[in-house]
């Protein structure tokens, strides 16, 4: 077995009587991009810091090639990191924001000066080399501190949560930057947010914590298409939940029952149950169809909203058990069909569909 | 303070007439332009026309000795009260607002309490039989009393706690400003403590430095009552030296331009420290 570029073993950190993290194991590959996402106090930010050296863990450990982190201080550790706030140096103009990272490690100055260039033209900011970090705008000082963090070649570059306080536009600006670096750079990253969307964007790998455990790691398809749990299936895009009972499983397919009387076939079953058990059927609002197709699985609904979002349209419905669910067909489908408020059906592949505890 | 705010501060409210500024104009003239001229007067007019004081003042070996002590002191009390000062701050700059102010509320209390009463709290601990040496002696970690009273040594002890809070409330405003993040990014950069110290965090609390720095050289400068206490007669400094000459000798000439001669300095101290680091940083704005 090869060793792992960067390893999280057993990881946990207590405070006092909340323990934030839960011996979280980890395996991260050489240049990949892993991200951290989840709601807030779910341990995720713990155990970048744990990695960063801020937080000593509990117990548990870090290893970079096979090597402890732990006893190593944080400047020493050779890590880059970009903060929710920009922590750039505001007395040191852009270049010798750039700059000190290669300046403490008593870098020849004519490496320093390179560099600099260098970095400043993989963010694009050549011509600000001269301003002070307060004559930039956030996106540009948040390109600073990614420049200023990769200046001396880290392995690692952890990034906390860095575009959060950015308007949604410039989030999506400094997205595709931050893509593009991790392509021509291969840095490995770890990357923490709370933003699923930003996650499934940027990642190729994500790890989803709950409660300070990882509750699924996978690419945001695995997330996405086959969530390990109700828990995923509800964070990561949008989901209707339906009451259902389960009355039997055969070979992975499940058949239950849905809270007004209908029998749903060839469910995909996550985990067993019993016969009569509650659960919860998951199905994506994008899932439903407006018309039937083969094998398809049905549910009579009443139409009680429609909204225009664009690229697809957004139907509020209730079943006739009385919940409501989210349909969102493409706004190309949804034309051909009759929309209007009232009582219809509509479709759903039921392999595409989940079953979870209730 | 906000950019906001300072433009409105730098924006001319044009006043409706100079009238409504009048009162106001009357009393800085009368408690502060008057007095400032008289006492230059005084001192090129008494006892007679010329700059006889001045000459005196600046040609004499022992009037230089006082101004050389009088320097000597503010300087080294203004660079032990920096020191001493910096962690305190630090400290109640990062550690829970609740803890702070309770703290802070013991530093003002100190500067509320009667500046005598702390001086002669001073005497009886700095004494050749004072709490200090008694101790020291009694620890046996000195045979003889250290002479910590009656000269420079005493003044600097005395006045470094004096002038304390004066330096430590523009310096925590000024770290208070600096988000503590900006050292995890350093630490990060590779920057060790010491680094980071020396090329962040000192450069970045200058400026609080620089305040309070000033207002501890300058009120040094003209002190009073604690050289008048812990101090020697053979170590005098210009406060006591003008008190001298107004009281006993009655030279009001000579006094008048000695303080003349201590208020051209602190002016151009002043001045000098706008110069360096700003006139908005140097009323202790950060």
């Amino acid at each position: 077995m090869t060793q792992p570029f960067l390893s999280i073993r057993k990881l946990r950190k207590v405070f006092g009587a909340f323990t934030a993290v839960h011996d979280v194991t980890l395996d991260i590959p050489k240049g990949q991009f892993l991200t951290f996402l989840g709601p807030s106090g779910s341990g995720k930010s713990t155990t970048l810091y744990a990695i960063a050296g801020f937080q000593d863990p509990t117990s548990g450990n870090v290893l970079l090639q096979g090597k402890s982190l732990l006893s190593v201080p944080s400047h020493k550790r050779n890590i880059g990191m970009v903060f929710q706030r920009y922590t750039l140096f505001p007395h040191l103009s852009v270049a010798e924001n750039v700059a000190f990272p290669l300046r403490v490690r008593r870098r020849p100055d004519a490496e320093v000066k390179r560099k600099v260039a260098d970095m400043l033209s993989l963010v694009r900011l050549e011509n600000f080399a001269e301003r002070l970090p307060a004559a930039l705008s956030g996106g540009q000082q948040q390109r600073v501190a990614l420049a200023r963090a990769l200046a001396y070649d880290p392995p690692i570059l952890l990034m906390d949560e860095p575009l959060s306080a950015l308007d949604k536009k410039l989030r999506e600006e400094i997205q595709a930057e931050i893509r593009r670096i991790h392509r021509e750079t291969g840095v490995t990253i770890l990357y923490v947010t709370h933003d699923q969307e930003e996650a499934l964007h940027l990642s190729d790998r994500i790890a989803l914590f709950r409660d300070g455990r990882i509750e699924q790691i996978g690419t945001g398809e695995d997330l996405y298409l086959r969530p390990a749990t109700d828990f995923v299936a509800g964070f990561i895009g949008n989901s209707n939940f339906l009451a259902a009972e389960h009355l039997e499983t055969v070979s992975g397919a499940s058949t239950i029952r849905l809270a007004d009387g209908s029998l749903v076939s060839g469910i995909n079953a996550n985990g067993s149950f019993e016969r009569g058990q509650k659960t919860r059927l998951m199905i994506r609002p994008e899932a439903f169809r407006l018309e039937r197709s083969p094998n398809n699985a049905e549910l009579s609904v009443e139409i009680v909203d429609i909204a225009f979002y664009g690229e697809r349209r957004r139907i509020v419905a209730r079943t006739s058990a009385g919940q409501e669910i989210d349909i969102r067909p493409t706004s190309s489908m949804a034309a051909t069909q009759d929309t209007s408020p009232g009582r219809r059906r509509v479709f759903f592949d039921p392999g595409g569909a989940f079953l979870f505890p209730a | 303070m906000s950019v906001e705010a300072q433009q409105g501060i730098a924006a001319p409210r044009v006043p409706a007439g100079l009238s409504g500024l009048l009162p106001a104009l009357i009393l800085i003239g009368l408690f502060f332009v008057v007095p400032v001229l008289a006492l230059l007067l005084r001192s090129v007019t008494d006892p007679a026309p010329g700059l006889q004081n001045y000459a005196a003042l600046l040609g004499d070996g022992t009037y230089a000795r006082v101004f050389f002590n009088t320097f000597l002191v503010a300087f080294v009390v203004t660079i032990v009260t920096v020191l001493v000062a910096f962690p305190v701050a630090w400290m109640l700059a990062i550690m829970p607002p609740a803890l702070a102010s309770i703290l802070f509320g013991i530093i003002i209390l100190s500067m509320w309490t009667n500046l005598l009463t702390r001086t002669y709290a001073w005497m009886v601990l700095l004494q050749r039989t004072g709490v200090i040496n008694r101790a020291l002696i009694g620890a046996g970690i000195i045979d003889q009393p250290l002479p910590l009273i009656n000269n420079l040594t005493g003044v600097t002890i005395g006045m470094v706690y004096i002038m304390l809070p004066f330096m430590i409330l523009p310096l925590v405003g000024t770290l208070r400003a600096i988000d503590p993040m900006t050292l995890r990014a350093a630490a990060l950069c590779g920057a060790s403590p010491l680094a980071a110290f020396r090329r962040i965090l000192l450069p970045l609390s200058l400026p609080g430095i620089a305040a309070g720095g000033l207002m501890v050289f300058v009120m040094s400068l003209g002190y009073f009552v604690t050289p008048a206490l812990l101090g020697g007669t053979s170590n005098m400094m210009l406060a006591e030296m003008i008190a001298q000459m107004i009281q006993s000798l009655l030279n009001w000439g000579l006094g008048s331009a000695a303080a003349f001669i201590l208020l051209v300095v602190t002016m151009a101290l002043y001045a000098l420290q706008l110069r360096l680091v700003g006139a908005r940083r140097a009323v202790g704005g950060a």
